[in-house]
């Protein structure tokens, strides 16, 4: 085995070789099992013929006891090696479901760029795809004995003792199991309607709550109603349907292997009166027809077996991909404050012309750069350049590092929040600091959080639900800012997290940001601009271009600026800024706006 | 009447089905029976081999013939069953939609939809397997048992005696094995839940995971519910893995020892004597007793679990109407026409919109959100909301629309209590444009129209004109029957179309919620401009800070809240 093999989480042979001890439990107890479940019709045969000995005087009673107790051992014995094979049987396919997940899910943190929600469901069904090919490979390993092993042991037991009957009567399993296969399109076919339907009406009864409002609103309720009658009407005949074919078609081809009794009880019979092809007693009789009885029973159920591994295989396709092995990552430490330049930047949707171009600036740490720009101007792309995410021309640089070269790492350096507050489904504690040792209570206080956590029944340790849906869109907004903070990185893109939050909560946010990031650059992208006069330098994205300015001369310079500006804060008188909100600065030409 | 309306609902669907009601019963009787004879059969045959005579063709024949009717018998009772609980079901979910209409507005703001839905779907499946798995499955065994065991008894005394001794002691290991696993089972279930939850949550979040290399916390996270998912399933496994090999080990002992016993002589012969066809008979039997004996147990857990079910559906159906709330309101009538001529004396414009001492609290014990507020909007006004968040904007919006009932006071629309005018007529009335966009499954018409039959073709082009989508939509490969997807619009088209759907039945008032969709797009001027369109010649109540720097219709007002 060499060493590439042994790490190749994408063949089923990985699995498989991991769990070989597993495995091998499974093998030795299952082939003892499995050969010993032919003993059982053996001694039931014995038992009734030793009666009948008995009852003929031809042997005594206590030979009676001790082949009954040799009988009740046997099973004990082989039904211990059953437990065996059950238990690691399930154990090995327990422990690749672990594995398997656990491997999708690493595939799934490298991933780049999946923002869509839509990756997110398609990776739920990955899942369940993932628990269909463990669901087979323990078929497939459980069935390779159970039905393998075990028909070979019957049909040797059978053709021992008369290879002419047994030819005979085993013509009919064979045609059950052809009609199986004949019919096992159908099958399918009636199960995947019925799937499909039972899938329409979870949507449709899914959207009809979902939108029950819009329903309500627009007087639609009862109309709706009707259409959802349509998806249940469909539901209950594809599901009728479907469950007549699953379900009545197994007694039919048990029905079908079960003709092979006829042959058995008539020929049979003259092999005990002594006129047919072997010689029998009442015992092999006996034997013979619990075995054929065990046999037809299990072939007719040979196809679902088949089914499983078909599935199996079909999830195993799609989520292969998914299973590449992943190399394990070291954080890299946090680079530690320093400048930011960005020269001549341009970038543009592929196959458009360029969203903006020639985008050249300093910033120092310490400074918050105020960007906005109107509708579609591309401000939050501008934001995302600094994810890495996207591909753009120029240079950008911090400190000495160029973050478009090669084995670049923006971890290092930037913190992004977009307009989303990307929250986890676990307590507000756990959403700020994500399993690092620490203190978040300053951090809720620089977002005037720490009151509204403290008013909660359980404080920091609350849980916030899915997507934070238990905390308003302010609060939600701010966690994520609080989180941002914690993990302060020298260089910090804010994409509009104040949208959600009135205009006073802002204010003190962000003379806290001023505190806390003193010695980072931050980015703040917004289209309220009631902040723009306390930030240090000014971004104004029109047409293509960015003019690098501050506030005060873009207002005198700047006619789309100045009418933003204004239409804004149209009701507010300007305000004396209070001392606070400036910038402690070296630079004194920056942060004077309104002097 | 409440807590029979489940059992109600089921009657009713037995009385709309007699017929296949009672040939369930005549079926599932058949299948015990029939089921019960091949091993009489086989008897006669081993008997007669023992006596040394060749056992005749004909009783071949009967022995498969009588398997064979027995088999089909199963297979109609599987599929009346099917055929029955499928019915059932439908009855329930035809109640529950019905039952939608009927609560308030706030049910479906306080309740996540999924969990609604899980009412919808699994609560109401473990309600089918009351019947497919469940209630008439466990008559059957139950039958089976007992037939069984009356035919043991008349064929040997002593092993029927054994059965009877042993079975109460399986059954209960039977019990106490099912609910391990079953809370086995459901632990593991809340992990799997847990898992398939944290998937959609990483993908969405990734941005933040990678920049702030959390990676391996997030593996770790992940990681230890898979664990808890691991441990549950190998308690699980243990008993799964357990259980059969003891039923057969038991069966074996029994069978064992009823041999031994049988070929003793004196008082043992009396209990336990047979003949070789009778020991062949009952040694079929027994391998066949425990069948029945598990599946009750198994029937007995799905009734278990299919209580829950029952419970949250009875919950739901259960849940408090918004009708109560107009009856409360009854009183406040008299009130209202007293105010609404006060409102007309005052002045010879037409009211289009009067709320009067309203007071409003999502819920008992919430602190206010309105207090006695009063505010009349005359016919072709337009009224900003304004205020900070958490004023109660949105609120005032809804109100009017009578998704709530105020807690004080009265609203008239048009001279009407908003939760008495008509499905049809709503339309007519008022429209609604949302905080968001909803898309419903369907056409890029069927968002305006919303299947409504009182729209027609026409109405829903001029809507998509004034809104100025129509041309977007006509360069679509099939016009306004694409069917409507995700990413067929931006966010703000999408937008566009809800501002179509409020005005398709050209109402008189328009109420504008506040728009939380992101319009930092190109389409937020189209946006505003639709709406302002939309507002001419209408009634405007809105919510919305967006609409700073347009020119101010010149009769609008500020409402500060």
């Amino acid at each position: 085995m060499n060493r590439t093999e042994e790490h190749s989480t994408d063949r089923v042979m990985y699995y498989f070789r991991k769990e070989k001890w597993v495995l091998l439990v499974v093998t030795a107890t299952g082939i003892i099992y499995n050969i010993g479940m032919a003993a059982g019709p053996w001694f039931e045969g014995q038992l009734v013929q030793c009666l009948c000995d008995i009852i003929a005087k031809k042997c005594r009673p206590s030979y009676m006891c001790r082949l009954a107790a040799a009988y009740v051992l046997t099973i004990l014995f082989v039904q211990f090696m059953r437990y065996f094979k059950r238990l690691y049987v399930r154990r090995f396919a327990n422990n690749i479901s672990k594995n398997m997940k656990m491997t999708l899910y690493r595939n799934l943190l490298h991933q780049k760029n999946s923002e869509q929600e839509k990756a997110g469901s398609m990776m739920a069904k990955i899942i369940s795809d993932a628990d269909a090919c463990v669901e087979g490979m323990r078929k497939f390993t459980t069935e390779i004995f159970d039905t393998g092993v075990v028909m070979a042991a019957y049909l040797a037991m059978l053709l021992h003792y008369d290879w002419r009957l047994t030819l005979l009567s085993m013509l009919f399993p064979p045609i059950a199991y052809c009609l199986a296969e004949k019919l096992k399109g159908v099958v399918t076919k009636n199960t995947a309607q019925s799937r499909e339907s039972s899938a329409r009406l979870n949507e449709a009864t899914l959207e009809r709550i979902t939108n029950a409002v819009t329903y309500r609103i627009c007087g639609q309720e009862t109309n709706q109603n009707a259409v959802y009658e349509q998806y249940l009407a469909d539901y209950e005949v594809k599901a009728i349907r479907a469950g007549i074919w699953e379900n009545a078609m197994q007694p039919i081809y048990q029905v079908i292997s079960m003709m092979g009794t006829v042959m058995i009880i008539w020929f049979g019979g003259q092999n005990v009166f002594g006129t047919g092809w072997s010689v029998w007693n009442v015992a092999a009789f006996t034997t013979f027809f619990s075995c054929y009885h065990k046999l037809a029973v299990k072939s007719s159920k040979a196809a679902k077996l088949f089914n499983a591994v078909q599935k199996a295989r079909v999830s195993w396709t799609r989520i292969r991909p998914w299973l590449k092995p992943v190399s394990e990552e070291a954080k890299t430490a946090f680079l530690s404050p320093a400048a930011l330049s960005v020269k001549n930047v341009s970038f543009a949707w592929p196959g458009q012309k360029p969203l903006f171009s020639g985008v050249t600036f300093h910033a120092e740490p310490g400074e918050i750069i105020g960007i906005t720009g109107k509708i579609a101007c591309g401000k939050s792309t501008f934001g995302k350049l600094f994810t890495g995410e996207l591909a753009y021309e120029g240079q950008i640089s911090f400190g000495t590092s160029e973050f478009s070269g090669k084995g670049n790492r923006y971890e290092a350096c930037v913190g992004y929040l977009g307009h989303r507050p990307e929250l986890f489904d676990d307590s507000i504690l756990e959403n700020i600091c994500m399993g690092n040792p620490g203190d978040i209570r300053a951090v809720l206080k620089a977002v005037c959080m720490d009151q509204e956590v403290d008013a909660l029944p359980e404080g920091a340790n609350t849980v916030i639900g899915s997507r934070g849906v238990r905390l308003s869109g302010g609060q939600q907004a701010r966690i994520a800012l609080a989180r941002i903070l914690y993990h302060q990185k020298p260089l910090m893109i804010l994409d509009d997290p104040f949208s959600a939050v009135d205009m006073e909560t802002e204010k003190l946010i962000f003379s806290s940001l001023r505190l806390r990031a003193k010695d980072s650059i931050i980015l703040l992208i917004s289209h309220r601009l009631s902040l723009f006069p306390l930030m240090d330098q000014v971004l104004w994205m029109e047409n293509g271009t960015v003019t690098v300015s501050d506030h005060r001369k873009l207002m005198g310079q700047n006619e789309s600026y100045r009418q933003l500006y204004e239409a804004q804060n149209v009701s507010e008188k300007v305000q004396e800024i209070p001392e606070k909100f400036r910038k402690p600065s070296k630079k004194e030409d920056h942060g004077h706006a309104f002097e | 009447m409440h807590s029979n309306r489940i059992s109600q609902l089921i009657f009713s669907t037995i009385r709309k089905n007699l017929y296949l009601s009672l040939l369930l019963i005549a079926v599932v009787t058949g299948a015990v029976l029939s089921a019960l004879l091949p091993p009489l059969v086989l008897e006669q045959i081993v008997n007669r081999l023992a006596a040394g005579k060749k056992p005749a063709f004909s009783i071949a024949v009967l022995y498969f013939l009588i398997t064979a009717v027995s088999g089909l018998l199963n297979a109609a009772k599987e599929i009346l069953i099917t055929v029955f609980g499928q019915k059932v079901t439908h009855g329930i979910r035809t109640a529950m939609s019905e039952k939608l209409n009927r609560l308030p507005a706030s049910y479906f703001m306080e309740n996540n939809p999924g969990v609604t839905v899980s009412r919808f779907v699994n609560d109401v499946n473990t309600l089918e397997n009351l019947f497919t798995s469940g209630i008439i499955s466990m008559a059957a065994d139950i039958c089976r048992l007992g037939s069984i065991l009356i035919v043991i008894f008349t064929r040997s005394t002593g092993l029927g005696l054994m059965l009877l001794a042993a079975s109460p002691l399986l059954f209960l290991m039977t019990r106490i094995f099912q609910k391990r696993m079953l809370k086995a089972q459901l632990e593991g279930r809340v992990a799997v839940g847990r898992t398939s939850q944290q998937i959609p949550e990483t993908m969405q979040n990734i941005r933040t995971i990678r920049l702030l290399q959390q990676e391996n916390y997030m593996l770790k996270r992940y990681g230890q519910t898979i664990e808890q998912g691991f441990q549950a399933q190998e308690r699980s496994n243990f008993y799964d893995a357990v259980y059969s090999p003891i039923i057969i080990s038991v069966s074996a002992l029994l069978t064992g020892i009823m041999m031994a016993a049988a070929a003793q002589s004196g008082v043992m012969q009396q209990f336990f004597g047979m003949s070789a066809g009778t020991a062949a008979a009952v040694i079929a039997y027994v391998g066949s007793f425990f069948d029945p004996l598990e599946s009750i147990g198994m029937e007995i857990q799905n009734i278990q679990s299919a209580a829950a079910g029952i419970r949250r559906v009875r919950e739901f159906l259960e849940e408090n109407e918004s009708k109560k709330n107009f009856c409360q309101k009854k009183p406040d009538l008299p009130q209202k026409s007293k105010a609404k001529s006060e409102s007309e004396t005052g002045s010879d414009e037409i009211t289009a919109v009067c709320l009067s001492g309203i007071s409003f609290r999502y819920k008992k014990g919430e602190p206010e959100i309105l207090h006695n507020f009063n505010l009349t909007v005359r016919e072709g006004e337009s009224v900003i909301l304004a205020g900070r968040t958490g004023a109660g904007k949105s609120t005032v919006i809804k109100l009017i629309a009578g998704l709530y009932p105020p807690t004080q006071g009265f609203i008239t629309v048009f001279g009407r209590l908003p939760e008495t005018i008509p499905e049809t007529e709503k339309r007519h009335l008022f429209g609604y444009v949302e905080q968001q966009f909803h898309r419903i499954p369907g056409s890029v018409g069927d968002q305006v129209s919303l299947l409504d039959p009182q729209v027609s073709h026409e109405q829903v082009k001029q809507a998509l004109l004034l809104t100025g989508l129509w041309e977007t939509v006509s360069c679509l490969p099939e016009g306004i029957h694409t069917p409507c997807t995700e990413d067929l619009f931006s966010q703000g088209q999408f937008q566009l179309l809800s501002i179509a759907r409020a005005i398709v039945l050209d109402p008189g008032l328009l109420l504008l919620d506040e728009i939380t969709a992101n319009l930092d797009s190109a389409t937020e001027a189209q946006v505003l401009t639709a709406l302002e369109a939309a507002s001419r010649n209408r009634t405007v109540i809105s919510v919305s800070h967006r609409l700073y720097g347009r020119e101010m219709q010149p009769n609008t007002r500020i409402i500060t809240l």
